[in-house]
């Protein structure tokens, strides 16, 4: 058997040989892509769906966003996300809030020189409500006049849908009901213009990189599945274009790995980092929190006893520190008692039950529990998460403390949990969520009667009248005070819900990339951003 | 017939060779080259079939593959479908007529026994569907993007698992029982009861930021391969090793070791040539699974090391409730698995002159 000799002889050979050769200049990335314009930063995993009026998730959005423009943009530098104009220069509406007029930019062309249209705006509203889309974010146009029939199939042809080019190339919008905020659903990507004849051209497959049109400061150059996308400085955009040539974003899901990878010097930007060592990585001169638009909070299923009873669940709310948790997390989070998260109009910090060790004794007795041995076995309900799992823990070990009630908890996989959720609602459960747009009726309407993300069984007519009357309020300081009200119902006088805390970004970002703004929306937008 | 293979098997075996430390260099060769080369082994595996009279014996083999396969694809369909949670359950509900419209676009409002007929005969014409994760992709895609990164890594892995594990075996039931061979079987033992997560990080710190030698992630070029291949080969080859030094020490003490050693044959003869044709038996019927699994891909390892191999979407299609693509992963890995079953099978009478497989 001389074969194995020569075999291995080979393959030591080769070993060392290909260690020789890996002095790899540093000069270069990946595609071969110069390292001083090239902003590398980290996707965490493959964009389910570039398809704008398809895709859900922030991944997808990370690039559609920097590839897109709605109508609407924000003004990423304005602390509450102000409106700025997108792609349509100004819009107003009547005074009722309910016809809504949006003057387009004119000269504006996409990536491949075709001009820009209103009849793509309407296009691209048309394919995300045709129910053969099958988008998840169709409803997000529901307020328009007929939309939802059109979606759900009782009208077919589009044209009875309250949209309309206007003869000057301008966009006539008219709703069902009053909506304050409409122009704010026409910053989301699922409300885009579309580019038709590419759709219909390429079916599926409109969204890879040698296909794509858009027009954003940036262009798909390639898209490696599973690995890497490319940007490139779209040289059509009709604005300031972007600082940088390329953005090359890698899909590395695993955040040591690529926190390993910043470190090496082949990243720039690391959205996302390690909760348990947190503590490490603040201490770090790249490193960047933000607060995020975004709640954390455990309901009650009102519907079971003990939760039933208004004065047990007040007393459950009263007897958590907000503060214990967020000290715990030690990551920037915000203690939350009020339903909308700081950062947002409708703020208000005065709103919600405090912590009161005694005030919760007192309920609860007063709720017919003075001897706690009467109190049911209660199952506190998350999702297998570590750091839900720290935080149930720790709620389970305050209300041992403070109200001598013993809790046991339940863990579920995400989507089990998730369809108990809907079924057969724990007696506590934890949810969290993230605007999809800077209005506060994003939250609120979260709970209302009407609403499928309300699991607690909640139902309160004077809550649901006074956010229905709030979204249709154009007057800021009015809105504000019909949001004070709901909010106080919600927390303190009904309390279904016990908010929590609200979520933070956490970032590592290169000490060479300058002017990038970070935001409640953890939405990422390149093009102001400069390398040094 | 007998010296044809004499110069075939050479030569399938060099081409593989060089196919490999090109590979490793990182070296395009195009997709013609590798077809090109599996032609030439099909050809290869023919011409051992029917010089070894095999081909009815395979013939009724593949059938019966044909059937697990088919059982192991209503299994799964049917295991998902009891799964709590659907695909398209997020954190977000969905309005019923939104829900309405994707369950009628992916025809998840069909009745199962017509879900399952569309599923088969999809698969019958080669068609796994579309993913419901990464909208617009089919599976075929998907695993033709993923796949031969996880080849790649599977292959060089088990080279290396079997040039150490092999050779180490036979040193240490050679030195039976002295600090040659305890030495080798701690670092065996040592390499197997390491998990990888505690490894790789080890290895990332010492080679990648202490000598700055190779990358810490990715999988772009000889520098990103060594360390994913260390770690995903060792634990092979201590396996190997053990296997090895067990069936060597136990042939070692047979008859016909010491008609050789009365022969006056030398040692390394007999242990080479020898011994070790006869020990390999065990080591064939462990490299079945071990070849399907470590070529599908390690998750932890391709987790680690950022390798854009399948893996990964064989463990999260399922926590995405992906139907078509946890299908298509699964029924890719039995496939594999079927198949270097029956070619471990084949091998044996390669090995071993004494097994006849029909």
């Amino acid at each position: 058997m001389k074969n194995v000799g020569a075999f291995f002889t080979i393959f030591w050979f080769t070993l060392v040989f290909a260690l020789g050769g890996c002095t790899k200049k540093n000069l270069k990335t990946d595609f071969d892509l110069l390292v001083s314009e090239t902003l590398r930063i980290n996707l965490q995993q493959e964009p389910p769906s570039l398809d704008w009026n398809k895709s859900t998730d922030l991944t997808s959005s990370v690039i559609t966003n920097n590839i897109m423009e709605g109508l609407v943009d924000y003004n990423l530098e304005d602390p509450e996300l102000g409106l700025s104009p997108g792609l349509a220069l100004e819009w107003k509406a009547d005074p009722l809030g309910k016809v809504w007029t949006f003057k387009l930019r004119s000269g504006v062309v996409w990536s491949d020189g075709v001009k820009f249209e209103a009849q793509q705006v309407v296009d691209g509203w048309e394919r995300l409500l045709n129910p053969a889309t099958a988008s998840e974010y169709a409803y997000f146009l529901y307020a328009i006049k007929n939309a939802k029939k059109f979606h759900n199939g009782e009208l077919k042809n589009f044209s009875e849908v309250g949209v309309q080019v206007l003869p000057d190339g301008n966009l006539r919008v008219e709703l069902e009901y009053s909506m304050s905020y409409f122009p704010s659903l026409l910053t989301h990507h699922s409300t885009f213009p579309i580019r038709k004849d590419l759709i219909v051209k390429f079916g599926d497959r409109w969204t890879e990189a040698n296909h794509m049109v858009v027009l954003g400061p940036y262009k798909l150059k390639i898209w490696n599945h599973d690995q890497a996308i490319v940007m490139e400085r779209n040289e059509f955009y009709y604005g300031e274009k972007a600082k940088i040539k390329y953005v090359l974003c890698y899909m590395i899901n695993e955040l040591t790995t690529a926190i390993n990878l910043f470190d090496s010097g082949k990243l720039d930007l690391q959205n996302g980092l390690p909760t348990r060592e947190i503590k490490t990585w603040r201490q770090r001169k790249e490193y960047v929190e933000h607060g995020l638009l975004t709640i954390f909070y455990y309901g009650f299923n009102i519907k079971k006893a003990p939760f039933n009873n208004l004065k047990v669940r007040q007393a459950f709310a009263s007897a958590i520190d907000r503060k214990q948790i967020t000290d715990m997390l030690a990551g920037g989070q915000t203690p939350l008692l009020s339903w909308v998260p700081p950062g947002m109009m409708g703020y208000n910090s005065q709103v919600g039950i405090k912590f009161n060790p005694d005030n919760a004794r007192r309920l609860l007795d007063e709720a017919g529990f003075k001897d706690r041995s009467l109190f049911p076995k209660v199952k506190l309900a998350f999702n297998t998460n570590e750091d839900q799992q720290r935080i149930a823990e720790n709620i389970q070990a305050q209300i041992k403390k403070n109200l001598s009630i013993e809790m046991e908890l339940v863990n579920e996989e995400w989507k089990v949990y998730l369809t108990h959720l809907r079924n057969d609602t724990p007696s506590i459960y934890r949810l969290g969520w993230t605007a999809d747009y800077p209005d506060p009726d994003n939250f609120m309407n979260l709970m209302a009667g009407f609403s499928d993300n309300n699991h607690t069984g909640w139902k309160d007519k004077a809550f649901d009248e006074l956010i229905t009357q709030a979204a249709g309020t154009l007057d800021k300081n009015k809105r504000l005070k019909l949001y004070d009200k709901a909010q106080k119902i919600l927390t303190e006088e009904a309390t279904p819900v016990i908010p929590l805390y609200s979520g933070v970004s956490q970032s590592l970002v290169a000490p060479r990339v300058k002017g990038l703004v970070h935001n409640g929306l953890s939405r990422f937008v390149f093009k102001k951003v400069r390398l040094e | 017939m007998d010296s044809l293979s004499k110069i075939l098997s050479p030569i399938v075996f060099f081409v593989w060779v060089v196919l490999l430390v090109l590979n490793f260099l990182d070296h395009d060769l195009g997709a013609s080259v590798w077809y090109g080369v599996l032609v030439l082994n099909c050809f290869y595996f023919l011409f051992f079939a029917l010089y070894q009279n095999m081909v009815g014996y395979i013939l009724k083999r593949l059938m019966g593959s044909l059937l697990t396969i088919w059982v192991i694809a209503s299994v799964t369909f049917l295991l998902l479908r009891v799964l709590p949670g659907g695909p398209f359950d997020s954190e977000k509900a969905l309005p019923d007529e939104v829900k309405a419209a994707i369950e009628a676009k992916y025809h998840l409002n069909d009745p199962l026994p017509k879900q399952y007929l569309t599923y088969l005969k999809g698969l019958l014409h080669g068609d796994l569907g579309e993913s419901y994760k990464y909208l617009g992709r089919s599976i075929t895609d998907i695993v033709k993007e993923s796949f031969p990164a996880s080849i790649q890594l599977g292959v060089f892995s088990l080279v290396l698992a079997y040039l150490l594990g092999i050779p180490i075996g036979v040193i240490a039931a050679r030195f039976h029982n002295r600090w040659v061979d305890h030495i080798l079987m701690a670092f065996a033992i040592g390499s197997v009861s390491v998990p990888s997560f505690l490894v790789a990080p080890i290895l990332i710190l010492v080679f990648c930021f202490w000598l700055q030698w190779l990358e810490p992630a990715l999988w772009q070029g000889p520098s990103y391969y060594i360390l994913p291949t260390l770690v995903l080969g060792t634990r092979s080859a201590a396996v190997i090793a053990r296997l090895t030094r067990a069936s060597v020490l136990e042939v070692i003490r047979s008859d016909f070791i010491r008609t050789g050693r009365a022969k006056g044959l030398s040692e390394t003869k007999i242990l080479f040539k020898h011994v070790l044709r006869n020990s390999l038996i065990p080591v064939l019927t462990f490299s079945g699974p071990l070849v399907a699994g470590i070529i599908t891909g390690s998750f932890v390892v391709e987790q680690i090391f950022a390798i854009p191999g399948i893996g990964k979407h064989m463990v999260l299609s399922v926590s995405n409730r992906d139907y078509p693509l946890i299908l298509g992963t699964t029924l890719l890995f039995s496939v594999l698995l079927v198949a270097c079953n029956l070619i471990v099978d084949l091998l044996y009478a390669v090995v071993d002159p004494r097994i006849k497989v029909p």
